[in-house]
């Protein structure tokens, strides 16, 4: 069930904290990475023999009686038919089940019907390592850039409820839980009208969404997960990098919301941010290939109600291709124009300016294989000129992805990152990073993983410390239910 | 005398009307029909069964991924569930309880087609292999369980579930884990492992959970797949199958005889 999110702390400036332990020295650490890694192998071995072929199964596969499979090529990667199930509102393609499948009164609901309509998602990383090119350079909070391992499990829970409440029209929420940051609250929370007009003419919906759902790079479906980046609180420098899709992130230094906060360069925003609130249409009029999708959101970093002097909207269209053996593609471009949804430090006060996007994305998926990526380019706009001095109005992300069975049980996944970074001159760093991840399911729905970041930019020492990351080593639990 | 002319007028009218009814529900074999049953083809089941039908849609290889099962192939193969001798094409009645049944674990349930709209699919299907305008699929005898079962049928059953070797892919206890399949031995017609039921889990069973499904699974087998069909060997021993049955039910705690 695949939604996937990404620690709440996105569209603000993270401010790790930092626990003192004594489990700081690198010698101990990699003591510490052996165990955990050999302990998992045990975990693994065992659990290989022993478990079947039990497949549990989350909200919808629960609600329909299917393996995860179905509609996912990898939790939560989707395959074309879960691409469609979700398109079509939580409801089979070819098909208007929201009436029939699983509906009952409210009075007979029971406790069994419920699991029919909610999944959780608990996972994390029990072992992250970070290793720096300098510790603890002048200006960073102490302990921050540090060569340690820190045991962390679980980081995140989450839990959602979807389905529909009757014909073409469904529902979804999810609630995050993020233990790391102590935070709690709506991810995404929306309602759908589908097939408003016909079959496919008008797909309806309403909330707090992902605008990026339906395109053919999911900011929320990427197999490894978001490692946030950690931001000195006093000084908004970036010390660590974060290691995600970086073609989805915000990319420019120094850029404020319109509360004055700054947004931090490794925040998914726009078109790609996890969620904002407002209202979209989607639908593919002529037929499976060509689909478009047009949205109005009150803008970046606006939660509810509207700060802003205006909307942001955007627009896109994508093309796909499903009609030859084990083999789908999709291709997709999108336009995000920002309506003063930033502000630019002008030396005395913030000023409005107009942060828009413009992407490009392919998914191919044939039989093990999936390889998706995406290329967007930022643009800062309408901005005083004095504001805009020491400051870079453009900036660029790709994110290439790779994700193959290898076995019917083992994932491998790689990604290329890069961001040619924007924004204040003298604190932008681009980045570019190759990460590697093997995931083995035990069951359908509880995975381990061993992940690998590296830096392929050289380390830098120094403050700037986003460059300071040299590789990261990480060792976590999936588990959905 | 004039009454009953009238009672008789009456049940004739209303079982014309319903056979009128029911032929409107079940479209006339034809072009159109098909063509019909293509455009929901095309929009439902075209994910996984393939632009062709031969079981190789965009999502055909994620179910199973390189372990059984594959979405059906229309053009060519076998068919697991069915009321007709191995070897043997479904009939209507059959894809129609498929289509809307569904596979658990593996293909959703199509109660949300209309009932014409999945007579109109199986036409689309049965377009894509001509062995079905050749052959007429007819259905075994499914005789009803005797009325006064032998009081040990279960002990019954469990003997001859050792007797024809069940054990040797179901596990001594049903649970889907006997020798062959626990070593991976046991390969589908793609040559895809397989793994042999789960009987202790009735709800997924592809073929169904009542006795009478139980016993089409045990008579028909499953074609395509290691499941042996057992009609010869019970040939004349109805009693001995029936027995069979309580004791594959009395192993996922469904009430016995
Ligand atoms: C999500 C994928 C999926 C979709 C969508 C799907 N099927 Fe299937 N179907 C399967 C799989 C997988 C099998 C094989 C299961 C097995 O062999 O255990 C199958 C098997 C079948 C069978 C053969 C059963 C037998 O006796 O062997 C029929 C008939 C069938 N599907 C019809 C349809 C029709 C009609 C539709 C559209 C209305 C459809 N399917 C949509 C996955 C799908
Ligand atoms: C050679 C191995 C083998 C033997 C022997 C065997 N089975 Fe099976 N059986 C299978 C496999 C494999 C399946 C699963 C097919 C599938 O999932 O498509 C199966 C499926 C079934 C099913 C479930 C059908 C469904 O609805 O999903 C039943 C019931 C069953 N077997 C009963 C029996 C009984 C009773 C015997 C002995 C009389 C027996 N089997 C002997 C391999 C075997």
């Amino acid at each position: 069930m695949g939604r996937h999110r990404v620690p709440v702390r996105r569209n603000r400036v993270a401010i790790e904290r930092e626990k003192d332990t004594d489990l700081r020295t690198h010698s101990i650490g990699a003591t510490i990475v052996q165990t955990v890694a050999g302990l998992f192998v045990v975990i693994s071995g065992t659990y290989d023999m022993s478990v079947q072929t039990a497949e549990a199964i989350p909200a919808f596969a629960r609600k329909y009686a299917l393996n995860c499979t179905t509609c996912h090529t990898a939790p939560p990667q989707l395959n074309t038919f879960g691409e469609r199930f979700l398109e079509n509102g939580y409801q089979l393609p070819g098909t208007e089940d929201g009436g029939i499948t699983g509906k009952k009164n409210l009075g007979d609901l029971s406790l069994d019907d419920f699991a029919h309509y909610t999944g959780v998602r608990l996972r994390g990383n029990v072992l992250r390592a970070h290793n720096f090119k300098q510790q603890n350079p002048p200006g960073a909070e102490s302990g921050t850039v540090q060569n340690k391992s820190e045991l962390g499990f679980p980081e995140v829970f989450s839990l959602f409820t979807a389905g529909t409440l009757s014909k073409d029209m469904g529902f979804f929420a999810e609630m995050e839980s993020n233990l790391e940051e102590g935070a709690t609250g709506i991810e995404r929370a929306f309602i759908t009208f589908n097939n408003v007009g016909g079959e496919n003419i008008a797909n309806i919906r309403i909330g707090k969404l992902d605008p990026s759902a339906v395109f053919s790079f999911s900011t929320l479906r990427q197999q490894l997960e978001f490692i946030g980046e950690s931001t000195n609180s006093s000084t908004d420098a970036v010390q660590r990098a974060g290691l995600f899709p970086l073609a989805t992130a915000a990319k420019f230094y120094g850029l404020r919301d319109r509360s004055g906060t700054v947004i931090s360069p490794y925040a998914p925003s726009l078109y790609n941010a996890v969620a904002e609130t407002g209202v979209e249409v989607r639908g593919r009029p002529f037929g499976d290939w060509f689909m478009y999708q047009v949205g109005v959101l009150n803008g970046s970093n606006e939660g509810f109600g509207d700060s802003n002097k205006g909307k942001d909207f955007y627009g896109a269209i994508r093309l796909d291709y499903a009609r030859s053996a084990n083999f789908s593609a999709s291709l997709s471009g999108f336009a995000y124009l920002g309506n003063s949804n930033a502000t630019v430090f002008d030396g005395t006060r913030n000023v409005d300016a107009n942060w828009n996007r413009y992407g490009a994305a392919a998914h191919l998926r044939y039989k093990m294989l999936d390889l998706h990526g995406m290329y967007t380019l930022d643009r800062i706009t309408h901005a005083p000129t004095a504001a805009l001095s020491n400051f870079d109005t453009t900036a660029s992300g790709v994110t290439v992805a790779l994700d193959a069975y290898v076995t019917n049980r083992t994932l491998l996944s790689l990604r290329y990152d890069n961001m040619d970074a924007g924004g204040d001159l003298t604190q932008r760093t681009s980045q570019t990073f190759a990460g590697m991840q093997i995931k083995h399911y035990l069951r359908s729905n509880v995975a381990l993983y061993a992940r690998h970041d590296l830096n392929l930019r050289r380390a830098e020492e120094g403050n700037a410390a986003a460059r300071n990351l040299r590789h990261a080593v990480f060792v976590g639990i999936d588990i959905s239910y | 005398m004039h009454r009953r002319v009238l009672r008789y007028l009456a049940i004739l009218i209303v079982t014309g009307f319903c056979a009128t009814t029911a032929q409107a529900l079940r479209p006339k074999d034809g072009r159109d029909t098909i063509t019909e049953g293509h455009r929901i083809y095309d929009r439902a089941c075209v994910w996984c069964h393939g632009t062709e039908g031969k079981g190789d849609g965009p999502s055909g290889w994620s179910i199973g991924r390189y372990a059984a099962p594959r979405p059906r192939d229309f053009t060519a193969e076998s068919y697991k569930l069915r009321s007709t001798p191995s070897g043997e094409l479904p009939t209507d009645q059959d894809l129609f309880r498929t289509i809307t049944q569904g596979i658990p674990g593996f293909m959703p349930s199509y109660r949300s087609l209309n009932e014409q709209e999945r007579w109109q699919v199986i036409a689309y299907l049965k377009s894509l292999n001509p062995a079905f305008e050749q052959e007429q699929p007819t259905p075994m005898v499914l005789p009803s369980p005797p009325l006064f079962p032998s009081g040990n049928g279960i002990t019954n059953g469990r003997a001859l579930y050792a007797k024809y070797e069940c054990r040797t892919c179901h596990g001594d206890n049903g649970a889907g884990d006997g020798p062959e399949s626990k070593a991976g031995h046991l390969r589908d017609a793609y040559n895809l492992p397989i793994t042999a039921t789960d009987l202790t889990d009735p709800s997924s069973f592809k073929n169904g959970a009542t006795p009478h499904d139980l016993y089409r699974s045990i008579m028909t087998g499953l074609d395509g797949t290691p499941m042996p069909a057992y009609a010869d060997q019970f040939a004349g021993q109805e009693e001995a199958a029936w027995d069979l049955v309580w004791y594959l039910q009395s192993l996922s705690g469904q009430p016995g005889r």
